[in-house]
């Protein structure tokens, strides 16, 4: 009787331990998603954007990225490793080149590949009218990768997956 | 596509279509291109090993001209030629009309072939 108190001790603990984990990497998950909806916010604008909402938001954009982001995409010369601020400053000018845009994110499948890592897989969706009233409709796969740093999930990479390489 | 298929038109796809073949020359695939949602109609033009080249809008493998009579809209299209990855196959859309550096195509594995339109 007081080995069968043991097994049901034993196993209460592991079901505790289990929903604790499941518990703990959800709520990882759900804060690795809030980055990308907090980048979707301030990446996209709209025709009425004043000058402080713009300093306001580059600033905040520049704070989801760690010291330094590597950035991968199909154009050689936009490739390389950026500082937040250079981050910042080059979304702020690209930003400007848009009368509105919308930058949205589906489909994200996030991994933590090791402690403090999370690695996600998602689509990116920008849309948008630029100035000169022309119509932009992209969609790319993107890889990131988030390092935890001071319990922040920052973005370390982003690479545009290329599909067809001519 | 187009002619071939309406551009942003609804297709059904038969995704055991390579469960026990590989693609060929000329066939149609859907090419995941982004997600599980988005999808791109194209031809496979080149499979693996093989070199592909466009000579003023003519397609050449290996060196030899192929036939392609599903082209409606000629083209002048120039591309050096480039060999096809292992594991890859080099496809193009059906219409030409537009330049080259407009056009998505190019090499793509063989794993991002999802299967093919059922018509």
């Amino acid at each position: 009787m007081v080995k069968l108190k043991y097994i049901l001790f034993f196993f209460v603990i592991a079901g505790l331990g289990l929903l604790a984990a499941r518990h703990f990497s959800q709520s990882e998950e759900k804060r690795v998603r809030k980055q990308f909806d907090l980048l979707s916010e301030y990446v996209s604008k709209d025709s009425d954007e004043n000058a402080i909402a713009l300093a306001n938001k580059m600033q905040k954009l520049g704070s989801l990225f760690g010291d330094t982001c590597k950035l991968q995409v199909a154009v050689e010369l936009l490739s390389g490793t950026y500082t937040r601020e250079e981050i910042a400053s080059y979304a702020a000018r690209a930003r400007a080149r848009f009368q509105k845009v919308s930058l949205g994110f589906h489909d994200l499948e996030v991994a933590f590949p090791e402690d403090g890592h999370a690695k996600v897989t998602l689509t990116a969706r920008l849309t948008g009218q630029t100035r000169a009233g022309e119509q932009m409709r992209e969609t790319r796969e993107l890889e990131c990768l988030l390092k935890k740093s001071e319990n922040e999930w920052l973005f370390t990479h982003i690479a545009v997956i290329e599909v067809l390489r001519k | 596509m187009e002619p071939t298929y309406r551009n942003g038109g609804m297709n059904f796809c038969w995704k055991l279509r390579y469960l026990f073949s590989k693609p060929e020359r000329h066939d149609v695939v859907a090419v995941r291109f982004a997600g599980n949602r988005v999808m791109l109609l194209k031809r496979v033009v080149a499979l693996e090993g093989e070199e592909i080249e466009f000579r003023d809008g003519k397609l050449l493998v290996d060196g030899k001209e192929v036939p392609e009579p599903y082209v409606v809209h000629p083209c002048n299209w120039n591309l050096p030629p480039r060999r096809v990855e292992r594991g890859s196959v080099y496809v193009v859309g059906d219409n030409r009309s537009m330049p080259l550096e407009q056009h998505y195509f190019g090499q793509t594995t063989v794993k991002r072939i999802i299967g093919v339109p059922i018509w």
